[in-house]
C-alpha cells in the first residue's frame, strides 16, 4: 500500500510537472501579451488625448454641458476619460486575448461574459452623462422659457422637465445593463406616470386660465385691434 | 429742289426759313461805321447761298436811338444813316430778285417821345393828337399791369413836364403808348403798313402786340380790344393784298398766343416763346421733360396758320414765361454772371450759351429745323458770334457781322472806333477766329454745315407742314417724333445728352418702312413689330425719312 | 462693383433708360398694401419739392407681396395737381418697381437696391421703412441732403422721443453701439437712413449676404458697417416715427433675442475695429429733433419690477455660469429692492449688459440661452428706468440717458481686455 500511494503521489507529482511544464509557456504568452497589450494601450491613449487636444474637445464638451457635468461630479476632463476608455477597452482586448491563450474553459467563460457585459455598461454610462447632459439643458431651456413667457414657478416646472428627463435616462440605463428589468420598468412606469398625472393636474386645475390665453394668443376670434400698448422697439 | 411755296403762294411762310438781322450792323457800304441797305443788297447772294427764304429786318425808321431804333420817330421813312428810300427799294427789288422775302418792324404799341405825333399830343390838352397817346391825372391806373422793363423803369406811367399829365408806357418811358381806343390810331396804322406794303414789304413782325389795350382791373395784357384792332389791320390787309404776312410778338404761354390766330384772321405766325425757352432747359437737363411738356402744351391753330420758333434772337432770352425754379435753374446754368442778366432774360448768343460746343450747337439748330413752325435764324448764329455782355442793354447780341479775319471783321472800312458797335475780338469769339470768310473755305464748318441743314429741311415739305407725334421711349434722355404730312413720313430722333445713349422705339405703327438717313442718304435696317434699336453719339440727331417699297 | 446676376434683364433694360441718377430712394417691401401709398407719395413730393433739378429714381424692390403691393406703388400718384407755377421736378421722374431674388426679408431688398444704386452710380441713397406712416416729405432732403453736400457718407435718423420710447434702443443697443464702437449715434437700428453711392457700393462687396447676421439684422450691421468701416457717419432730424405693421409682429422675447443675437454677432464681425476704439466721438446732427411733449404709454412698472425680483431669484442658477460674482450680487440687491424701490445703477447695467456679451463670446452655454436670459434683466432695468423717468422732463431723460451711455464707456476697457483673453 504504501507503494502504491508513493506510486500515486510520485504520478501526481509526475502531472503536475507536466500540467506545469505545458501551463507555463502558455502563462509566459499570456504576460507578454498582456505586456504588449499595456504598452499600445497606453501609446493610443497618449494618441487619443493628443488628437482630441488638438480638435478642443473638452471645449466642445463644456459647451454642451457635459464639462460641467464632470467637474460636478469631480470628474476628470472628458478627454481624460476617453482616452481613459480607448485604453482600457484596447488592454482589456489584449488580456482576454491572453486568457484565451491559457485555454482555461472555465475562466474563459467568466471573462466571455464579462466581456459581452463591459460594452452595455459603457452605453449605460454614456446613456447616463447624455442623459444628465439633456436634463440639464432641458432644465435651463424650461427654465429661461418659463421665466419669459411669465409661467409661475418657473423652477418647480424646469426642474420637473430635469428629473424627467433623468429617470428616463437612468431607467434606459438600467435597462442596458439588464439590471432588474423587471422592477426597473414597473418604478419608471410608475414613476413618469405619477409625474405626468401631477402635472396634468396641476395644469388642469391652476392652468386653466394660461391655457385659455395661449389659445386666444395661437387662435384669435377677431384680428387684434391696434391698441396702445408699450412698445420696446 | 426747293420746294418751297411760289412767289404767289399765300402761305409761302409755313415753308419759309426766315433770317433775322440788324442792317446796322450787318455790312457798312460806305464806311461810316453803320450797316446800311446798299451794303445789306450786296450780301444778299450769301444770303441766298445760306438758303433762307425770308429776311427780318430790324428797325430802319428815324428814331433817335435810346432803343435801338424801337423808339420811332417817323413811320414813313428810313433813317439816313441805313441809306435813302431809294436804297430800301433797290434792296427790295433785289431781294424779291434772289427769291427772298422781306419782313420789317412794325411798332405799333408805341413811338418815341420825339416823334412829331407825341410832340403835338403833348403841346396842349386840347390838341388834335392828345388822344392818340393814354394820359392821366394820376399814376395809379392800370394798378394790376407789370413793369417790363424793371431793371430801368419803376413804374408804367411817366410825369410829362409840359402837359402836366402822366402818360402811359410799357416799354422805356420816352416810349409812350398809342391809344387804339381812339379810331385814328388804327386808321394811321394801317397807312403806315400800306406804306411800306405799296414798296414791296412782304409782311411785318409786329413788336408788342399784347400791350396795345389797357382796361382797368386787367393786366392790361391780350384784353379782348387788342384783338379787335388786329382783327381790324388784317382785314385791311387782306382786302388789298394776297401774300402778306403779320408775325405777332406775343411773348404768353402757346394757349394764351392762340387767340392771335383767330380764326385765321388775325395773325398769320406767331412766335412760340416757351418752346425755345424749353429746348435750353431740355438740352441742360438731359432730359426732354421740358420740351415734350411744351410741345403738349401747344394748342392746334388755323391751318393757314404758322408757329414761328426760334433759338435767339436780338433781344434777351426771355424767361418770363417759366416758372421761378425754371428761371433760376436757366440763371444758374446760362447765366452764372449776373451781368448777363437783364430784366428777366439772358443777353447772350447761342454759341456763348452753349459754351461754344459745336455739337450742341448742332443739336440746337436740328431741333429747331425739326420741330414745327417756321424756323427763325439769328444773324451771325450760322457762323457761331459771340456776344459782348458789357454793352449796354441788350446790345451785346446785335454787334457787327464778322465777314473776315481782316480789317473790322469785314464789317466796315471805317476806323474801328467809329463803329456803332465794337466788333467781338476776344481769341474765341472774335472775328479772327469765326468770320463767313474762314468758315466758307472749310469743308465742315458750321457755315457749310448750316446751309446743308437748311437745304435738307427744304427738301421736304414735312417738318414745314407736318403733323408732330411724340415717341415716349423709356430713355428720357432721348427725343423722338414722327412728322407726316401727306404721304411722306420723317422719324425724327435727339439725343438731348453729353453721352452715347441707346433706345429702344417702339415703332410698331410704322412696321414695314425703311429709315434712310436724310442728310447721308444711308439706308437702316427696316422697321419690324420688335423695338428698333438706336445708338446715337453726344448730342447727336437722325432724320430718317421713311420709304416704303 | 454690381452683381449683376441680381438684376433681371428686363430689370436691366429699365436701368438702361434711367442712366445715372443722383438721388435714390429705395422702399423695401413684403405685403404692405396699407401704408404703401402714403410713403411713395411722400418720397415723389420730397424729390420734386427739395430737388426739382436732380436726377431721381424712386426703387421699390419687393419681396414677392401677393396684396398688390408693386401696382399700388406703380400706380400712386401725387396728391397735389401739377401746374404751370406750382413746383414740379424740371426732369421725367422715374419709378421702378421688381421683385428681388433671395430669401424674403429686408437684407435682400436692401442688395439689390445698392446694387442699382451702384450701377447707376447714385450720388445720394435713401431708404425709406414702407411700414412707417409718419413719413413726409422733408425726410427726404433730411436724409440726402447731407450726403450730396459731401458732408457725411451715411446719415442716421433722429426722431423726437418720449421718455418711455423704444428702451430696448435707449437702454441696451445705444450705449452698447456707443460704448463698444466710439460714437454717439442715437438711433443705431437705422429702420430709414440715407447713405452715398461709395457706401452702398461697399456694403454690396461685402461676403455676409447670405449669413444670418445681415438677415436677421441688417439695420445694426449697416449702422455697424457705416462706423466701422471708415466713413463719416451723421444724423439727421426726422419728425416722430410712428409705425403700422402690416403683418402680425413677433413677440418680445423673439424680438429681444433677435435683437440681442444681432448685436453681438455685428461686434463679433467688427472686432478688430471696436476693441482698438476708445472713447466716443461726436457724431454730427443736421436739423433739429423736435422735442416730443408726449408721455407715451407706460407700462405696468410695478409688475415689471415684482417680476424682475421673482425672474432673478429663478434664474439664479444660470445667471451664476454668466455674471461675475460682484455683478451677480448687484443684481440680487438691485432685486431685491424691487418693487417699492427697484434701483439698477447705470454701472451695474453696463457690466450686466458686457458680461452676457463676453458669455455669448466665450460660449459657456448655448448662445440663445445667453441673450434669453438677458431678457428679464433688461425688464428689471426698464422698469427702474421708468420708475424713475416716466414722468421727467426730455432734459432730464436726456441726462440720464448720457449718464446710462457714459457707464458703457467706462465699461467697455475691461469687456474688450476680457473679451481679447477669450
Amino acid at each position: 500500500m504504501a507503494q502504491m500511494v508513493a506510486n500515486a503521489v510520485r504520478q501526481a507529482g509526475v502531472n503536475f510537472v507536466d500540467t506545469v511544464a505545458v501551463l507555463l509557456p502558455r502563462i509566459l504568452i499570456t504576460a507578454s501579451i498582456v505586456a504588449v497589450g499595456w504598452i499600445i494601450a497606453m501609446a493610443l491613449k497618449w494618441v487619443i488625448r493628443w488628437v482630441l487636444a488638438w480638435l478642443h474637445f473638452n471645449q466642445g464638451c463644456d459647451r454642451i454641458g457635459v464639462g460641467t457635468v464632470l467637474k460636478t461630479a469631480d470628474l476628470p476632463p472628458a478627454d481624460v476619460i476617453v482616452s481613459l476608455i480607448v485604453f482600457w477597452l484596447v488592454w482589456v482586448g489584449f488580456l482576454l486575448s491572453g486568457v484565451d491563450v491559457l485555454g482555461f474553459t472555465a475562466l474563459e467563460g467568466m471573462v466571455r461574459g464579462f466581456a459581452l457585459f463591459v460594452p452595455r455598461l459603457l452605453v449605460a454610462i454614456v446613456i447616463l452623462v447624455l442623459g444628465v447632459v439633456c436634463a440639464n439643458f432641458a432644465w435651463r431651456a424650461t427654465l429661461i422659457a418659463a421665466v419669459n413667457a411669465r409661467v409661475p414657478s418657473p423652477r418647480v416646472v424646469s426642474g420637473a422637465v430635469r428629473a424627467l428627463v433623468l429617470i428616463l435616462a437612468g431607467a434606459m440605463a438600467l435597462d442596458q445593463i439588464a439590471l432588474a428589468r423587471t422592477i426597473v420598468l414597473t418604478a419608471f412606469a410608475i414613476a413618469f406616470g405619477a409625474v405626468m398625472l401631477g402635472l396634468a393636474i396641476a395644469f388642469g386645475v391652476g392652468g386653466g386660465g394660461i391655457a385659455r390665453r395661449i389659445l386666444d394668443h395661437w387662435f384669435p376670434e377677431q384680428p387684434r385691434t391696434e391698441r396702445e400698448e408699450f412698445r420696446h422697439l | 429742289m426747293k420746294p418751297q411755296g411760289k412767289p404767289s403762294d399765300p402761305h409761302w411762310y409755313k415753308d419759309a426759313v426766315i433770317y433775322q438781322l440788324h442792317v446796322k450792323t450787318f455790312y457798312d457800304s460806305d464806311g461810316d461805321g453803320v450797316g446800311d441797305f446798299r451794303g445789306l443788297t450786296s450780301k444778299l447772294d450769301y444770303l441766298q447761298a445760306l438758303g433762307v427764304d425770308c429776311l427780318w429786318l430790324l428797325p430802319t425808321f428815324p428814331s433817335p436811338f435810346r432803343d435801338d431804333g424801337y423808339d420811332i420817330a417817323d413811320y414813313y421813312s428810313i433813317h439816313p444813316m441805313y441809306g435813302s428810300m431809294d436804297d430800301f427799294k433797290e434792296f427790295i427789288e433785289a431781294a424779291h430778285a434772289r427769291g427772298l422775302k422781306v419782313l420789317t418792324e412794325l411798332v405799333l404799341n408805341h413811338t418815341s417821345d420825339k416823334h412829331p405825333w407825341f410832340q403835338e399830343a403833348r403841346s396842349s390838352l386840347d390838341n388834335p393828337r392828345r388822344n392818340w397817346y393814354v394820359w392821366s391825372d394820376t399814376d395809379d391806373r392800370y394798378s394790376h399791369a407789370r413793369i417790363i422793363f424793371l431793371d430801368t423803369e419803376s413804374s408804367n406811367w411817366a410825369w410829362d413836364p409840359i402837359s402836366k399829365q402822366y402818360y402811359w408806357h410799357r416799354f422805356f418811358s420816352h416810349q409812350p403808348d398809342l391809344n387804339y381806343d381812339n379810331p385814328d390810331v388804327r386808321e394811321e396804322m394801317w397807312r403806315v403798313m400800306k406804306f411800306w406794303l405799296d414798296l414791296g414789304v412782304d409782311g411785318f413782325r409786329v413788336d408788342a402786340v399784347p400791350y396795345l389795350v389797357e382796361r382797368e382791373g386787367t393786366t392790361c395784357e391780350s384784353v379782348p380790344e387788342t384783338h379787335e384792332v388786329i382783327k381790324f389791320l388784317r382785314g385791311q390787309l387782306d382786302a388789298h393784298f394776297s401774300d402778306r404776312m403779320l408775325l405777332a410778338e406775343a411773348n404768353q404761354v402757346p394757349e394764351l398766343v392762340r387767340p392771335y390766330f383767330g380764326d385765321n384772321d388775325e395773325f398769320h405766325m406767331a412766335f412760340h416763346f416757351p418752346l425755345m425757352t424749353r429746348m435750353f432747359m431740355a438740352i441742360r437737363l438731359e432730359d426732354r421733360k421740358p420740351l415734350v411738356e411744351i410741345i403738349e402744351r401747344t394748342p392746334a391753330i388755323p391751318d393757314e396758320c404758322q408757329w414761328a420758333i426760334f433759338l435767339r434772337n436780338h433781344d434777351e432770352l426771355t424767361l418770363e414765361m417759366v416758372t421761378p425754379e425754371e428761371r433760376d435753374f436757366m440763371y444758374d446754368e446760362y447765366a452764372r454772371d449776373p451781368v448777363a442778366r437783364i430784366n428777366l432774360g439772358i443777353r447772350r448768343r447761342l454759341a456763348p450759351l452753349l459754351e461754344g460746343d459745336r455739337r450742341r450747337v448742332e443739336l440746337m439748330n436740328g431741333l429747331l429745323m425739326s420741330l414745327p413752325g417756321s424756323p427763325i435764324v439769328y444773324y451771325g448764329d450760322e457762323i457761331g458770334m459771340g456776344d459782348n455782355v458789357y454793352l449796354g442793354d441788350r446790345n451785346g447780341v446785335r454787334t457787327p457781322m464778322q465777314w473776315s479775319g481782316g480789317w473790322n471783321g469785314g464789317f466796315s472800312a471805317a476806323d474801328p472806333e467809329r463803329l456803332a458797335f465794337a466788333v467781338i475780338s476776344n481769341p474765341v469769339y472774335g472775328y479772327q477766329a469765326v468770320n463767313v470768310l474762314a468758315q466758307e473755305r472749310t469743308g465742315h464748318s458750321l457755315l457749310n454745315w448750316m446751309r446743308r441743314l437748311i437745304r435738307v429741311r427744304q427738301s421736304t415739305r414735312v417738318f414745314s407742314r407736318g403733323s408732330i407725334a411724340l415717341l415716349t421711349p423709356p430713355n428720357h434722355r432721348l427725343l423722338a417724333y414722327v412728322r407726316a404730312f401727306e404721304k411722306e413720313q420723317v422719324l425724327v430722333v435727339n439725343n438731348l445728352s453729353g453721352t452715347v445713349q441707346a433706345v429702344e422705339l417702339d415703332l410698331q405703327s410704322l412696321a414695314g418702312a425703311i429709315p434712310v438717313e436724310m442728310f447721308g442718304q444711308s439706308l437702316f435696317p427696316r422697321i419690324g413689330t420688335q423695338p428698333y434699336l438706336l445708338t446715337l453719339a453726344p448730342y447727336a440727331f437722325y432724320w430718317f425719312r421713311l420709304r416704303r417699297l | 462693383m454690381a452683381d449683376e446676376s441680381l438684376l433681371s434683364d428686363e430689370l436691366l433694360r429699365q436701368l438702361v433708360a434711367v442712366g445715372h441718377v443722383d438721388i435714390l430712394v429705395g422702399v423695401p417691401t413684403l405685403n404692405n398694401a396699407p401704408t404703401i401709398v402714403p410713403v411713395v407719395r411722400a418720397a415723389q413730393a420730397g424729390l420734386s419739392r427739395h430737388f426739382p433739378r436732380a436726377r431721381t429714381l424712386l426703387f421699390n424692390s419687393d419681396g414677392g407681396s401677393d396684396d398688390r403691393t408693386p401696382a399700388l406703388v406703380r400706380d400712386s400718384t401725387p396728391d397735389d395737381v401739377e401746374t404751370l407755377t406750382a413746383s414740379h421736378p424740371l426732369r421725367t421722374t422715374h419709378r421702378i418697381t421688381t421683385p428681388y431674388h433671395g430669401l424674403p426679408g429686408k437684407s435682400s431688398a436692401l442688395r439689390m437696391i445698392f446694387a442699382v444704386a451702384d450701377l447707376l452710380s447714385a450720388d445720394a441713397v435713401v431708404i425709406l421703412d414702407p411700414d412707417v406712416t409718419s413719413v413726409t416729405p422733408d425726410w427726404i432732403p433730411a436724409l440726402a441732403r447731407p450726403v450730396r453736400e459731401g458732408a457725411v457718407d451715411f446719415v442716421a435718423p433722429l426722431y423726437p422721443r418720449a421718455a418711455t420710447d423704444v428702451p430696448l434702443v435707449t437702454q441696451l443697443v445705444r450705449p452698447l453701439v456707443r460704448a463698444a464702437y466710439g460714437w454717439r449715434l442715437r438711433e443705431p437700428l437705422v429702420g430709414e437712413f440715407g447713405c452715398s453711392g461709395r457706401f452702398a457700393a461697399h456694403c454690396l462687396e461685402q461676403p455676409v449676404w447670405a449669413n444670418g447676421l445681415v438677415r436677421e439684422g441688417v439695420d445694426l450691421w449697416l449702422a455697424g458697417e457705416a462706423l466701422a468701416g471708415g466713413f463719416r457717419p451723421g444724423q439727421a432730424a426726422l419728425g416722430p416715427r410712428v409705425v403700422a405693421h402690416a403683418t402680425p409682429r413677433p413677440g418680445l422675447p423673439d424680438v429681444f433675442q433677435q435683437l440681442m443675437s444681432a448685436a453681438i454677432a455685428c461686434l463679433e464681425y467688427h472686432t478688430e475695429y471696436w476693441l482698438a476704439r476708445a472713447g466716443a466721438d461726436e457724431v454730427p446732427e443736421f436739423g433739429t429733433v423736435a422735442i416730443c411733449t408726449e408721455t407715451g404709454p407706460v407700462p405696468d412698472l410695478q409688475a415689471m419690477a415684482l417680476a424682475f425680483a421673482r425672474d432673478v431669484t429663478a434664474l439664479h442658477p444660470v445667471l451664476e455660469t454668466i455674471l461675475s460674482a460682484p455683478t451677480l450680487q448687484g443684481v440680487a440687491q438691485a432685486a431685491a429692492t424691487a418693487p417699492d424701490h427697484l434701483v439698477y445703477p447705470d454701472d451695474l447695467w453696463a457690466a450686466t449688459v458686457f458680461e452676457f456679451v463676453l458669455a455669448h463670446h466665450r460660449a459657456v452655454m448655448t448662445r440663445e440661452h445667453v441673450t434669453q436670459v438677458l431678457l428679464p434683466l433688461y425688464l428689471g432695468r426698464t422698469a427702474a428706468f421708468l420708475l424713475e423717468h416716466a414722468a421727467s422732463s426730455a432734459a432730464t431723460v436726456d441726462d440720464a440717458l448720457e449718464s446710462l451711455c457714459l457707464a458703457f464707456e467706462r465699461a467697455k476697457p475691461l469687456a474688450a481686455a476680457q473679451w481679447k483673453k477669450a
